[in-house]
């Protein structure tokens, strides 16, 4: 009987301990064909400031854009001028990395999106946004883990369903407990003791942690699978793709690693990146392409591109047309900049998703930024309730129509059509 | 003898279903401790399942191991639930106490209870060594010094890293472990999240007048202390709370988290329609009484020029209001009203049910035994006037079976790991402000998730093991530990002291002096043989290793010692 790789690698975790050493080697084992895409969820905390990724060129909206933000406007022409996007908006130069993704149609904005809900606290936002149940903070699991719970994986055990990286467990995979989750691939190790014996260590570790019924038994079994997983895919990797080069930074090797998990076919269901500093109050940007916004979104850009492109490639089956990424955040930032260069806590956002089956430009209905059109008077209003946007990456990536699960209270499934797919009868 | 029994009795629950109390394992494992030949089997006992549990098969072992621990000796399990794990000296200490374990029992636990009567020089010359500043500072003081005049940032949070390295030192080196146990737990209890404006520069106060100042008192002073810090008043909104546009996000955390709980929600329902109990109180509370708390609350904020509680008359709404069954009339202010709301809370029954619950589930068991929480909520109503009101419900829990009986139902979360990994060693660290080994140390133990004061949510940590056996805090919490055994000071001297004098250096002598220290019991003969085979690396177990002269072996003791603190043992709790 042929083994697959999962089983392979499900049965010998700890017999890779023992090889103390050697790595991983899979490649004598058989690529099993997973349906669902691999869904990563690229979480932009603090409150991302999405009228300096993607900004009005021309048109009534101009100005008043231009009137708002008298330090931080992004130029509509000159060398660090916008990119146009679908008229009248443009990308931010920051960002220049997805241009190309994004005239390939690989990239897709969502304008005006958001959390439906009366708050301007990063913690609310943020727990109601990732519980996916706006207002109700006491819900016991996030929507990813609904999400898991209520679809079943084709091809049988996964060793690896679900990472988590950049910071602890997200709110969005409370209650799942299956998750690898690790704030830097850097440091999922137990490197920190007596160098020469660290091999020994772990093996002993190993079976001082087999066997056994308890919670502190299995957790630890756990935890050490991970670690020789995580250090057997980045122990050694591969060069990526197509001459791909991540940024040499711990964002880069986040994305870096979630490919290497698609790769290596370890089952990679959700995998969820916090990118945090996007709370820019103060000396958000000097140009458009300099201070710390920009540098930030550069990073995020090249780190996202670099994910796609290592993926990507002709064939029918290329990785790439089963990856979907979205990229959120809590709330977007007020239209008028502050006395400090910087801007404060607001209302809608723009969502971004990136992927070999979203539909790339830009969608969703643009509210203004007229101050009648404003909400409360100050912030881009909301048009599209962010869950619609998850509902449908659900539908017709993931196959799962079970949205009263996921998102109980959401009245109604109206996809917008940023993703290609087949919508399923929902219930 | 008849306490041994009586507390076997007592142990024995009425409820089956309740998971702690597995009677025939109880007696089998309350037998092997307290000595099987003096004990008789509680006359209502099933014989059959007694002499069945405790014939051949002595312990259920699934996939060749034990599926849990035995029962260590007592003063194992009140040393790792009521304190942070044993120092080196703690259990011959504790066994001088009387002379048998009811009676040392009863004392350690009065000893604890009465913080004061425990002489704690050792904690104080080191709180003195790492020449905190701030912390006896008053809050008007907090207020001018670190947060007036908007100083600069590290002036802001420096009364907070001076706590959080306060709170380390003296979780490992004071004596008085249970206060410091009370301490986690009631900042859990009543979380801000102090890495912030207000919270930080005021945390010292905070910290020492309204938490460390009642933990053993009143609930309702406790209650009042929290309510009227510049932190919570912050940190949940009231402080903006005016008539026109009230902030109803403290008053429904007050009620949820704060007093009644979950369980006295009753939801979106009309005030009218809440049963009353035999006092004609409501059982519970709607959302009508959080909008009526709010509007009582309204203009319950501090001043800025001081800091101190502000009552401004045009902030509250004067009108009449209708909180639990009470009725407030109009014209009364802030001050009044609030201080009304906050009694009505902490007198409730199922504030009392709340807070009990939540002790029994830190102290005990993540579902702690309702015969026990019962027991604790009745104590809690009892003494609900009473000064030392928490340290009464405190001593029932402290001294209940089911604190014994219910050994290896809880893990320790990443700070009492850490913590007891420090008291175990021996590892010396400093804690002072600019101690850069203390730095590394907490670089670390942040990746754990349980940083200091950093939860965000108004819930506190979570205090269920799922939460802390993630591979992401495993890991994190291995990393920790795994650093503690081969860490060293400025002057690059090792924190670890590796080898005990008077020890034979050989492998099994080396092991079994360094599994008494870490877990301060034995472990399972198999582990055991892991531990020996690791330090021997095939050498015989009884030659002498060169642990002084080669370092390939010293770092290898390290290591062995590393092993020990990651080991699913050093996790019971």
């Amino acid at each position: 009987m042929k083994s697959t790789r999962r089983q392979f690698v499900v049965g010998c975790s700890a017999a890779v301990a023992a090889m103390a050493g050697t790595r991983l080697s899979m490649a004598a084992f058989a690529t099993e064909a997973s349906a669902g895409d691999a869904l990563v969820v690229v979480f932009l905390r603090g409150g991302m400031d999405g009228l300096s990724l993607l900004a009005p060129m021309d048109g009534p909206d101009r100005a008043h854009y231009v009137a708002a933000r008298p330090t931080l406007a992004l130029p509509a022409a000159g060398s660090q001028a916008l990119l146009p996007l679908a008229p009248p908006f443009g990308l931010s130069p920051a960002a220049a990395e997805l241009y190309p993704l994004y005239q390939d149609g690989r990239v897709a904005f969502v304008l005006a999106c958001g959390l439906n809900h009366d708050t301007r606290s990063h913690f609310d936002a943020q727990e109601f946004m990732e519980l996916g149940t706006p207002g109700v903070r006491s819900t016991a699991t996030g929507w990813l883990t609904r999400h898991l719970k209520s679809t079943t994986p084709a091809g049988g055990p996964v060793l690896i369903p679900t990472l988590a990286v950049g910071g602890s467990q997200p709110a969005s995979l409370r209650g799942d407990w299956g998750t690898v989750a690790m704030t830097s691939p850097d440091h999922f190790n137990l490197d920190t003791g007596p160098w020469r014996w660290r091999d020994a260590q772990r093996a002993t570790l190993r079976r001082l942690c087999s066997g056994g019924g308890a919670a502190v038994f299995t957790a630890g079994n756990r935890a050490l699978d991970a670690v020789d997983i995580v250090e057997a895919m980045l122990g050694e990797p591969g060069p990526p793709a197509n001459g791909v080069q991540y940024p040499e930074t711990e964002m880069g090797r986040q994305f870096r690693l979630i490919a290497s998990l698609i790769k290596q076919d370890l089952g990679l269901r959700v995998a969820t990146v916090d990118v945090g500093g996007w709370d820019t109050h103060v000396a958000q940007a000097w140009a458009p392409a300099e201070g710390w916004f920009p540098t930030l979104l550069g990073e995020l850009s090249a780190s996202l591109a670099a994910l796609y492109q290592d993926l990507d490639g002709s064939q029918a089956d290329a990785l790439s047309r089963r990856l979907t990424v979205v990229v959120l955040s809590e709330f977007g930032r007020r239209v008028r900049e502050n006395a400090d260069r910087g801007t404060d806590h607001g209302h809608g956002n723009v969502m971004l998703l990136l992927g070999g089956n979203v539909v790339g430009g830009v969608h969703g209905r643009w509210p203004g930024l007229a101050p009648e059109q404003l909400y409360d008077g100050a912030d881009l209003a909301i048009t599209t309730d962010y869950r619609q946007v998850l509902a449908e990456v659900l539908v017709r990536r993931l196959g799962n129509p079970h949205l009263s699960e996921v998102f109980p209270g959401l009245v109604a499934y109206a996809p917008l059509g940023v993703v290609r797919g087949t919508d399923l009868p929902v219930d | 003898m008849r306490q041994r029994l009586d507390l076997l009795r007592k142990a024995k629950a009425p409820d089956r279903s309740d998971s702690c109390i597995d009677l025939a394992r109880r007696v089998r494992e309350l037998r092997r401790v307290l000595g099987a030949s003096h004990l008789q089997v509680a006359p209502s006992a099933p014989s059959a399942t007694v002499a069945a549990a405790s014939g051949t098969r002595v312990r259920r072992r699934l996939g060749g191991r034990p599926s849990r621990e035995p029962l260590p000796a007592l003063g194992v399990v009140l040393l790792n639930r009521l304190a942070y794990g044993p120092r080196p000296g703690d259990l011959e200490a504790f066994a001088s106490l009387g002379g048998d374990d009811a009676a040392r029992w009863q004392r350690w636990v009065e000893a604890q209870l009465h913080p004061a009567t425990l002489a704690d020089d050792d904690c104080d010359r080191r709180l003195a060594a790492a020449g905190f500043t701030t912390l006896g500072k008053s809050q008007a003081q907090l207020w001018q010094e670190h947060h007036r005049g908007n100083p600069e940032w590290w002036v802001r949070v420096q009364p907070l890293l001076e706590v959080e390295r306060a709170t380390f030192l003296r979780a490992v080196y004071s004596q008085r472990q249970l206060a410091e146990v009370l301490v986690e737990f009631w900042h859990d209890h009543f979380n801000i999240y102090a890495w912030d404006y207000i919270a930080a520069p005021t945390w010292a106060a905070f910290h020492r007048d309204a938490i460390r100042g009642h933990l053993l008192g009143n609930f309702r002073a406790m209650l009042g202390a929290v309510a009227k810090s510049p932190a919570m008043l912050v940190y949940l909104d009231n402080w903006s709370n005016h008539v026109a546009g009230p902030n109803e996000n403290y008053a429904r955390e007050l009620f949820e988290l704060h007093t009644l709980g979950r369980p006295g929600y009753l939801g979106v329902r009309r005030q009218a329609e809440v049963p009353r109990d035999a006092l004609g109180r409501p059982v519970g509370y709607v959302d009508d009484d959080v909008y009526e708390a709010t509007r009582c609350l309204t203009g319950w904020t501090f001043d800025e020029e001081t800091g101190a509680m502000a009552f401004p008359p045009d902030w509250h709404d004067r009108f009449q209001k209708w909180v639990l069954g009470r009725y407030f009339p109009p014209n009364r202010g802030a001050a009044a009203e609030g201080e009304e709301v906050l009694d009505l809370l902490a007198f409730h029954p199922a504030t009392a049910r709340h807070i009990a619950w939540r002790l029994c589930r830190r102290l005990v068991a993540d579902d702690p035994p309702q015969p026990l929480v019962e027991a604790a909520a009745a104590e809690f109503l009892a003494a609900a006037r009473e000064s030392d009101q928490l340290a009464r419900v405190v001593r029932v829990i402290a001294l209940s079976p089911y604190l014994y009986g219910c050994w290896g139902l809880k893990v320790k979360r990443p700070f009492e790991a850490a913590v007891s990994a420090l008291r175990a060693s021996g590892v010396e660290l400093g804690f002072a402000a600019d101690d850069e080994t203390t730095d590394a140390f907490l670089w670390l133990f942040e990746a754990t998730g349980h940083a200091r004061f950093a939860w965000h949510p108004p819930d506190g940590y979570p205090d269920r093991q799922e939460a802390w056996l993630g591979t992401g805090s495993m890991v994190a919490l291995w990393r920790l530990l795994n650093w503690l055994v081969s860490a060293t000071d400025a002057t690059d001297r090792p924190l670890l002291q590796a080898v005990p004098a008077g020890v034979p250096p050989t492998s099994a002598a080396l092991a079994d002096w360094w599994i008494q220290r870490i877990f301060a019991r034995s472990m399972d003969a198999d582990f055991r043989r892991e531990i020996v085979a690791f330090l021997a690396q095939g050498r015989g177990e009884h030659i002498p290793l060169p642990v002084t002269t080669d370092e390939a072996t010293e770092q290898r003791l390290r290591a062995m010692v590393g092993v020990l603190l990651m080991s699913p043992q050093f996790l019971w709790r």
